[in-house]
Formats: structure tokens, sequence, C-alpha cells
């Protein structure tokens, strides 16, 4: 009866896809109730990977629309997106990827 | 990059993260981490019991300059789990001091009349609770790692400590940090073997009330610390001042530097025994009792004052044993 970690992984697209030039940023430290992410480019046909590992389940159509808002808002294309979550809120996982890219810029 | 830089000195010290401070202390732009989120290397363990994972295992490890002197610099993030030290984390922390030696054996062998201004020096910017006890095998044994490679740099390399982040520096890290050749504090960090809160949870709230801030701050935090003689410089809240200290002392010579340590000579030794002998005979009930003995008329007033004020009254415990 291992209790393991959760690990979700998925594939998006950007309706409207910009050119994201940064090779890597990393924002976020896993604090209770937040998340870190790794952004790094990738060349996937436009595509935009996810993988995220956090202790929480059932949430898994919660993380896909926030991601998918994010990448949609943003333009995010051919990039890998690797989150460590503990218990961010949809709210606050916004606010991170948000930050993370301005990072970037 | 530069302006980056410049914004990350105003800052307080106390609400930074741990890649800030490890970016910030040193000269801008001089700054490699190693073994970062690019490498994730996360604790193996973690996952196995449920528990939320980060890439650089809560500690940030790399090197930079301070001046001409190259120095190898650890940062603990107490925000993943309150900074404790498991396998990974502990293992780069061991590294980066191992490191700093290895660099230091080379470069004297190479150059044996290499000036000490070039000569490398560990930084550690301790925010931690000790042991995570998730992985606590692992962690203990990192800490005796850690120990043991500041032994390897005695007559060599300065290691300094800064302590003034959230989570303070407590469990076996106390003994690390009281290990170290010089500890810098700001007045809301604190240092200590067993924290508050476990004292409450063994010996009950009559014995210590960990709710108490007053009383846990004049218990642990910077201002004891500094009149015990347990930290050697007292700076404000910011890098910009965390990072001046450290320049201060890594100007001194390695001797010197040395000598600001609270361990490793008979004289040190005689020094904490007085202080046993003092507890002894006074047998105090708080801190201010302490302070007393230490000279200070009136301790009420040392808790409150500004800083500034503080550094030129206050009266230590070094001065009159």
């Amino acid at each position: 009866m291992s209790k393991q970690l959760h690990e979700i992984t998925f594939e998006l697209k950007a309706q409207n896809p910009t050119d994201f030039v940064e090779d890597f940023a990393h924002f976020g430290v896993v604090g209770s109730g937040d998340m870190e992410v790794i952004i790094e480019q990738k060349n996937l046909d436009g595509a935009v990977k996810v993988k995220i590992v956090t202790p929480v389940t059932g949430y898994d159509e919660v993380w896909r629309r926030v991601l998918e808002r994010f990448v949609n808002d943003t333009g995010v294309a051919n990039a890998s997106l690797e989150i460590n979550d503990n218990n961010a809120t949809p709210v606050v996982v916004s606010l991170r990827l948000r930050q993370a890219l301005s990072e970037v810029d | 990059m530069s302006s980056k830089w410049e914004n990350i000195q105003k800052r307080s010290f106390l609400e930074s993260e741990a890649r800030t401070r490890a970016l910030g202390l040193v000269d801008p732009g001089t700054f490699t981490e190693l073994a970062g989120p690019r490498h994730r290397i996360s604790s193996p363990h973690l996952p196995l019991l449920g528990e939320a994972v980060e890439f650089d295992d809560g500690i940030v490890t790399g090197v930079g300059l301070i001046g001409k002197k190259p120095v190898f610099v650890a940062s603990q993030e107490g925000r993943f789990i309150g900074g404790a030290v498991g396998e990974v984390h502990g293992a780069k922390l061991a590294n980066i001091v191992r490191m700093a030696r290895k660099a230091y054996d080379e470069m004297l062998a190479s150059n044996p009349d290499l000036p000490e201004e070039k000569r490398p020096a560990v930084i550690i910017s301790f925010d931690t609770g000790g042991v995570r006890l998730h992985e606590a095998n692992a962690g203990l044994l990192a800490h005796a790692e850690v120990m043991d490679q500041f032994q390897d740099c005695k007559g060599k390399v300065p290691i300094i400590a800064l302590i003034g982040s959230r989570v303070g520096c407590f469990g076996g890290m106390g003994f690390v940090a009281a290990a170290s050749d010089v500890i810098i504090m700001s007045q809301f960090g604190r240092l200590g073997l067993t924290g508050p809160e476990v004292i409450e949870e063994e010996m009950g709230k009559d014995e210590f009330d960990a709710s108490d801030r007053a009383l846990v701050y004049r218990t642990t935090g910077g201002r004891h610390k500094y009149i015990m003689g347990d930290c050697n410089v007292l700076v404000a809240d910011s890098i910009a001042a965390f990072r001046g200290a450290l320049q201060e002392v890594l100007g001194k010579l390695y001797a010197e530097i040395a000598e600001m340590s609270c361990i490793g000579s008979l004289e040190k030794i005689q020094y904490q025994l007085k202080l046993v002998d003092l507890c002894v005979e006074t047998a105090p009930k708080d801190a201010k009792d302490v302070w007393k003995s230490a000279g200070n008329e009136n301790p009420d007033d040392l808790t409150d004052m500004p800083l500034d004020e503080f550094l030129t009254t206050v009266k230590r415990l070094t001065d009159r044993y």
C-alpha cells in the first residue's frame, strides 16, 4: 500500500503560437501550497509537453485546464514544462507559470 | 543582469529565497550554480513516501567571486521541507566544501606563494531545522560528512556561516554552524540545537512556550547569540549588509579568521567552561539574566532598541570573560 508521488503528463498546442527564445528557465520554490517549474526550449513541432509531479491525486483535469489556458494566453510553443508541485491551488499555478515566463523575458 | 543584482542587494535577507541569497552575496555576474535545477538531482526517497520533491533538493550550491577570492557557496531553502537535510541536499553541501578544499590544495600546489586574497573560502547560508526525518539515516550521515569536510578545511579554507533566514539554523545543522570559523547573523536569525517547538513538545509549555516570539528571539535570536559570543558579527537584515560583513571578514588573513572561531583551542574551551561556571553560579531563569551577567545594567532595553544603538551599547560575555 505504498503511497507514491503522482505523475501527470500531456501535450498541448497553443492556438496562436509565438517564438519562445530562451533555452532554459527555472522559477519557484516547492514550499507548502507552492510549486516550481522548468521551462525548456524543445523542438516539438509547435507543441508544449507538460509533466507534473505532485502528491495530490484526482485533479488531472484541473491541471490540464490551467495549463491549456496558460499556453493559449501566452502562445508558448516548442517547449517542455516540468512542474514539481506541493499542493498549489490553480491560482498559484497560473501565477507561477506567468512569473516563470517573465523571468525568461 | 547587473540591475537585477543591484535590486537583490536592497532586499531583506530574511525574505529572500536561497538562490537570491547565493546570487546577491557574490560579486555581480560571477555566480555559477553547480548541480542546480537543470541537473534535476532530486531526492530518491521522497517520492516513495508520496512527498513533493524539488529539482535542487532544497539547497543551492555554486561558485562565485568576492573581489579576487573564489568563494564556494551553499544556500539552503527553508521553504522546502524546512530546509531539512536529506541525502542529496547533504551530499551537495558536503561536496561544495570538499571542492573548496581541493581547489585550495591544487592552487597552492601550483603556486605556493598564492596571495591570501586569492585563496578560496566557503560561505554557507543556513535556513534549516537539521536532519530531514523522511530520510533520517542519510541525513545524519550527511551531517557527519559535512563536519568531516570542515575538519579537512582547518588551516586552509575559512568557512563562514550566515544565519538570517526564516527557519533559522537548528538541529544537527546548529552543530555544523558552530563548527564554522565565523558566524554572521541578523537579529532575525536564530541559532540553536533543539528548536523551540521541539522543546515545547518534549518538555511542556511551562518549560518553553514556542508561541512566545519574544521569548524565542531572546533565547535563540541574533542579539542573544551576539551577547553570548556565539555570533561574531551582527548585521542589519539586507543582502547588502550580509555581503558587506562577508567582505570585511574575507578581507582578513586566514589566521585572523580562524581566531574568531568558537572552538579549536584550549583557550576557547576554557572560555566555554567559564560560561558553564557562570551558569551554575547565577542559575539564570531567562536570557536577560545572562545579559545582566555580561554587564548590561538594563537588559530589558536591549530587545527593542534600534540595531545601531544596540551594537554601540551592548556588553558581551566575550568582553568580560
